[in-house]
């Protein structure tokens, strides 16, 4: 038990380290958690995108609150939750103290200009990923395309994709068009 | 209102409750209730600390936090800043995860679960092409993106180890863009 605390901690300690650019930049790495261990899966993992999606909160600690809760309970989310946020508070505290030189720095410069593209590659590969591991058969393609190319006309909120993906979802399941 | 750790506590709460679609509302929530009501801090200072939390790694709304906190009331604002934002969403994902596996065995459930699952990669794409306005803004972003992107798709490497790999591009850009400089004074 201690063991598994332990690598809880470690694997949200490293999201907490190497995820560069919000939120959703911790999605490869639970990605990589649900492939290695046996926590969660990645159709569980989509459910959880959901859910924290609809749920306060930044994404990033919905989801290690979640990783952890299913694993092993309220202490297992106190320790991901915990684990995820505690590079932060060293790094903010480190950096508030060198704020000055950090900005001017040429070798920073280029890092922070490198990491941000680095973040949003991670990203597209989970998205490119998930569309061909999730189950959506031709008609959920379709819904997909029709939605991003709605959001070239206009700017949705997110509950609106989440609420009429929701209802479509339901109507034809219970047409039998989805085959679950 | 007084500055203590209650206080610094109780307003970031609220603003944890508020934190609806991920963290990205952070910015406008932090303006109006530390800038506009409460007058902690100005607006530049506000600005600053979010663009530095961008560029630091893990979560955006919590780096935010901790930046405005610690500006408060150091480490003791820090640390209230921290625990107020990320307790709403602790709370409810408790809440929701204990009835979780029981209500996703139901075929409502699972159906509405097939669809969200279209709007969640819809929300990804849309996210990826958010990043990609503010990220890929020169030749070299283009080359760092392209590599990372193959990476990640084409090999089994950790994503701790493309970021590695990212800062390393960094460094060697900018050893790069120094020479190039240095041989423009020349």
């Amino acid at each position: 038990m201690i063991r598994l605390y332990l690598l809880l901690f470690a694997q949200f300690f490293n999201i907490g380290v190497f995820s560069f650019g919000g939120g959703y930049a911790t999605i490869p790495f639970l990605y990589d958690i649900a492939q290695k261990y046996n926590w969660f899966t990645v159709k569980q993992l989509t459910d959880m995108l959901a859910i924290s999606s609809i749920t306060p909160g930044p994404v990033g600690v919905n989801m290690a609150t979640f990783a952890g809760f299913s694993t092993s309970g309220i202490l297992g989310a106190a320790i991901a939750t915990s684990a995820i946020v505690l590079p932060s508070f060293i790094f903010v505290t480190i950096v508030s103290k060198i704020l000055d030189k950090f900005e001017s720095n040429i070798y920073v410069k280029n890092i922070v200009a490198s990491l941000k593209p680095a973040g949003c590659a991670l990203l597209s590969a989970v998205g490119i990923k998930l569309l061909f591991t999730s189950n959506l058969h031709l008609i959920g393609l379709i819904i997909l395309a029709t939605f991003v190319i709605a959001s070239f006309k206009k700017k949705f909120d997110p509950l609106f994709y989440l609420g009429v993906s929701a209802i479509i979802g339901i109507s034809l399941g219970y047409l039998n068009l989805i085959g679950i | 209102m007084d500055k203590t750790f209650f206080s610094v506590f109780k307003t970031f709460f609220k603003i944890g409750l508020l934190l609806l679609g991920g963290g990205y509302v952070i910015l406008p929530l932090l303006q109006s209730e530390l800038v506009d009501k409460k007058k902690w801090i100005t607006s530049d200072e506000l600005v600053q600390y979010y663009a530095i939390s961008t560029s630091l790694p893990g979560i955006i709304a919590a780096n935010t936090a901790i930046f405005t906190g610690r500006k408060l009331l150091k480490t003791k604002g820090a640390i209230a800043a921290l625990l107020g934002v990320i307790l709403p969403a602790f709370i409810a994902i408790i809440l929701l995860a204990s009835i979780f596996n029981e209500i996703v065995r139901y075929n409502f459930v699972k159906y509405m679960f097939w669809g969200v699952g279209i709007g969640v990669i819809t929300l990804l794409f849309l996210a990826v092409a958010e990043m990609w306005k503010k990220c890929i803004v020169d030749k070299f972003s283009v080359a760092v993106y392209t590599s990372c992107v193959l990476l990640a798709l084409l090999t089994d490497m950790s994503p701790a180890i493309i970021v590695i790999f990212a800062v390393v591009l960094g460094i060697v850009h900018a050893v790069f863009f120094n020479k190039k400089q240095e041989q423009k004074y020349d």
